[in-house]
């Protein structure tokens, strides 16, 4: 997803002369192409994650559209203030990416992980907040997020998830429903889309008929879709790399009080507490029950009380 | 610019308009407006250039980042004709142009909101960035701050990056009256020299008397053109500045004046309030 970060933010500067891109010295040989074609358009602004946002903000106001780029917690909690201030409360079509965001940097341990990055810039007026699935989802709405006319926060994985490749349309603010099914939805957010799409069959052989739900944009989320699973299942189980505070399972929680909706909801996230210790992404996903595995094991529990 | 004397009665005017505010808004921070009168009456009083055409380009860029001594700011504007006089009864009043933090959405000559510390040296680096991007090296970036201000890091993220960019049209004004909100300056972050900081960082930096129209204007004149360095301008001034009862007194961050302080804080500064 990086590399796709990094094409589409060429491709897109070529087109457009008002894009600059900022980082706070971070991305070691990701942007080269840029920096070699545009210059004066590429800022490394140090180990100042304030500077970075305010320089970002400096540009907005003087008709650019900067992109302001750093390692997840380093691009939303460290700068939080100046993006509260400069970004949001003036309403500035600034493009935060966080890049790692979610567990990611798991092995780099508390002080890389960003569980809270979606949480805490969803509590900003006007942000928008995607975070893509597979590469093609970043490819596809990047551009859409630099047409806003505000803020918004993009979620880059690593490098080399899969594509996630299904036939349902990308549009920014649309949930995409991945697989009709029957009694329980999966619902996802992020790039752990990437690992349970093609792992479906778990869940057939168990005897369960899932359906699967991907929410790239968090916020303003597609609301829509809510009572579509409501009508076809009892069970919503949220799995994404997030603190319960922000995501997805924020936003049905939301939906489910203002409705007095019965549809059950279950969560695979993040817990409220720091992960100590190196373990690797997929050794902490094991820990976490964020795997396709897991989720199987969870679902055939609540389908056996529901029985 | 305008000349010393018109200087002196166009910040005398800020002055009697600041305290008639606070007075009719039931309002305090006025040791910090009062230190920085002057500041502002030689900064509109024709340092600034263009800037009251927000659609005019080649502006230079104003940001009272120190957002707290805004009456100072709107009093200063309506004072230059850049904000109409009548507006200022709207001084912190519900859904008014004037908010008590200065606010962008409700006020669109401002550059900024603020009220928030730290942001403005910050963004006007920013706005220098855009300009040359933009092919104007002619406009300058000019923030007035406060020597508190000082204490939060993202100003010297800023100082760094400015020096680093070489931005030779931003300057910092810094209303160095020692007073911050619960105690004294070099009490709270140490005895050192601010002046010396900024230069450590790469800056072009003086210290002057920021009370002293005279000096204030000769320090605005004399700043070097046309070199590569961020200058810092320290003014030395006197928190509650004009108003002797109202000098050197913390009280006054906090309190409103009495109707007996207003009249006898108009009949020492000797001007009529504008609005």
């Amino acid at each position: 997803m990086r590399r796709a970060f990094s094409d589409t933010l060429l491709k897109i500067a070529e087109k457009n002369d008002k894009i600059v891109f900022l980082t706070g010295d971070l991305g070691y040989k990701v942007f080269d192409d840029f920096i070699a074609k545009f210059p004066g358009r590429y800022i490394n602004t140090g180990v100042a994650e304030a500077q970075l946002i305010n320089t970002a903000v400096g540009l907005a106001l003087e008709g650019y559209r900067p992109i302001a780029y750093s390692i997840a917690p380093f691009a939303t909690a460290r700068p939080f203030e100046q993006i509260r201030f400069g970004v949001a409360y003036h309403k500035l079509p600034v493009m935060i990416v966080g890049a790692g965001g979610g567990f990611t940097y798991a092995k780099s341990g508390v002080t890389h992980h960003a569980p809270d990055d979606l949480a805490l810039l969803g509590i900003l007026p006007d942000m928008t907040i995607v975070s893509p699935g597979g590469p093609d989802e970043l490819r596809m709405l990047m551009p859409e997020l630099l047409k806003l006319k505000g803020p918004s926060y993009l979620r880059v994985g690593k490098y080399g998830e899969p594509e996630l490749n299904h036939p349902s349309p990308v549009e920014l603010g649309k949930g995409r429903c991945l697989r009709a099914g029957k009694r329980i939805a999966i619902i996802t957010s992020g790039d752990i889309v990437c690992d349970i799409y093609p792992k479906m069959n778990i869940f057939l052989s168990a005897g369960l008929d899932p359906a699967l739900y991907h929410f790239h944009t968090i916020k303003p989320v597609d609301r829509s879709i809510f009572p579509e699973i409501e009508k076809n299942c009892s069970t919503a189980v949220i799995v994404e790399e997030s603190i319960p505070q922000g995501g997805i399972y924020r936003e049905i929680c939301e939906w489910k009080a203002e409705t007095n909706s019965k549809l059950k909801i279950l969560r695979s996230g993040a817990p409220d507490a720091f992960i100590l210790g190196s373990p690797s992404r997929e050794e902490l996903r094991t820990r976490l029950g964020l795997t396709a595995a897991a989720l199987k094991d969870l679902c055939l529990q609540e389908f056996r009380i529901a029985k | 610019m305008l000349s010393t004397g018109e200087l002196k009665k166009q910040a005398a005017k800020i002055r009697a308009t600041c305290v008639q505010m606070a007075f009719d808004a039931r309002e305090s921070h006025l040791s910090s407006a009062l230190s920085c009168t002057d500041l502002l009456a030689v900064l509109y009083g024709g340092f600034l250039r263009g800037t009251a055409e927000k659609s005019n380009l080649g502006r230079d860029r104003f940001i009272m980042s120190k957002g707290h001594g805004c009456s100072a700011l709107y009093a200063a504007m309506a004072a230059y004709d850049i904000i109409s006089p009548s507006l200022l009864k709207e001084y912190s009043r519900t859904d008014g142009a004037l908010p008590n933090h200065p606010c962008r959405h409700a006020l669109k000559e401002l550059e900024i909101s603020s009220g928030s510390l730290g942001h403005g040296l910050g963004i006007a680096a920013g706005m220098l960035y855009g300009m040359r991007l933009s092919g104007n090296t002619d406009s300058r970036a000019v923030v007035l701050m406060s020597d508190g201000e000082c204490n939060e890091g993202s100003v010297w993220e800023a100082a760094m990056f400015a020096a680093a960019q070489k931005f030779g049209n931003l300057l910092a004004v810094i209303d160095h009256n020692g007073s911050q909100a619960v105690g004294t300056c070099s009490v709270i972050m140490g005895d050192t020299s601010l002046e010396e900081k900024f230069r450590s960082f790469g800056w072009h930096a003086v210290t002057i008397r920021g009370n002293d129209i005279a000096a204030v204007k000769t320090a605005f004149e004399q700043l070097p053109a046309g070199n590569n360095k961020p200058a810092a301008v320290i003014a030395k001034t006197i928190p509650g500045s004009g108003v002797s009862f109202m000098e050197k007194n913390i009280e006054w961050f906090y309190r409103s004046p009495s109707a007996e302080d207003l009249k006898n804080a108009l009949a020492e500064i000797g001007a009529e309030p504008l609005g």
